[in-house]
């Protein structure tokens, strides 16, 4: 079970960077012709791109755990988007385990749960931001494939978020 | 270079067919938030099978017909069953527009990939939970 996982997420991402599956041998259908006059992206850069994601997901993983630590009433509600980081910083180091490593956050996180919470929102945002072009330039089908399923993870993860902003205690006890 | 669109299409027309019998099976009366959620799917399906058609007639194709009726599973008649069962079309649209996004590029890539990311939203109101690959159950 473990190895056929294993194997699939190979397939999926790591395989496709090669640059023998991107050369033709890739999973899915070629995808629509490039527009005349479009750059046609290489492996290099799909291998760039991955890097360039795992030290934005593992930053934005920092924020979320700085937050945890400076509010730990918040850690339930955090939980699965730290794992969702997690899992995804750990596909695509499978695919870019040269990727240099990040370099820690800057300053600690807020010790009020809203301001923290808002803290975690920004980065969020910003990490799917990334995501999203990352899909978007991507030259692998494959890779673009994985990396919509990362931003749809993490635009649950916001919604989920902002719910939890919602309901929240304001200063004062008013709601 | 239109077969992706042409299978997201038949995909969305089959959705807004099933989605008419969940909102046709659901009480205004017992209970108006599944209702409205209902409304809000199948208007925003609605608005993506337009937009589909459109790419493709922009891209000088003609947009797959709707079939006359499609098989509407057994059990949808309780507000649990129809409330499941909405997630789960909107499970499957995930799938659908990741592939989508995996054989297209420009345009059509960010259109998928919106789209994609709307529906996975939209699973949470129907009792669904962020996952970590939502359209790529495998890599889970």
């Amino acid at each position: 079970m473990t190895t056929r996982a294993a194997v699939t997420r190979r397939t999926a991402i790591a395989a496709a960077l090669a640059p023998a599956a991107l050369a033709g041998c890739d999973i899915d259908p070629p995808p629509d012709p490039a527009p005349p006059g479009a750059a046609t992206p290489t492996p290099l850069e799909d291998s760039v791109l991955v890097g360039s994601l795992v030290t934005a997901i593992a930053r934005a993983e920092a924020v979320v755990s700085a937050a945890g630590d400076a509010v730990p009433r918040l850690r339930p509600d955090l939980d699965g988007l730290l794992a969702a980081h997690a899992a995804h910083r750990s596909l695509l180091v499978e695919a870019a385990p040269d990727a240099p490593a990040p370099s820690a956050p800057e300053g600690a996180a807020p010790a009020a749960r809203q301001a923290a919470l808002a803290a975690v929102r920004r980065s969020e945002q910003r990490l799917r931001g990334q995501v999203e072009r990352g899909c978007a330039r991507a030259s692998s089908g494959d890779l673009a494939r994985v990396l919509a399923a990362m931003a749809g993870s993490l635009a649950q993860h916001a919604a989920a978020l902002d719910g939890v902003q919602a309901t929240a205690p304001r200063p004062g006890g008013r709601r | 270079m239109s077969a992706p669109l042409q299978e997201t299409l038949a995909a969305e027309h089959a959705r807004l067919y099933l989605y008419g019998v969940l909102g046709a099976r659901t009480s205004l009366a017992a209970t108006p938030v599944l209702l409205a959620t209902l409304t809000d799917c199948y208007r925003q399906h609605r608005a993506l099978r337009d937009q589909l058609r459109q790419m493709l007639r922009d891209a000088g194709a003609e947009p797959v017909a709707a079939a006359p009726a499609y098989d509407v599973p057994p059990g949808w008649t309780s507000p649990g069953a129809i409330s499941a069962a909405a997630l789960g079309l909107e499970v499957a649209t995930v799938e659908t527009m990741a592939a989508m996004v995996a054989r297209t590029i420009g345009e059509h890539r960010r259109w998928a990939l919106a789209a994609l990311q709307w529906s996975a939203v939209r699973q949470l109101e129907l009792g669904g939970e962020p996952a970590t690959w939502p359209g790529a159950p495998e890599l889970a």
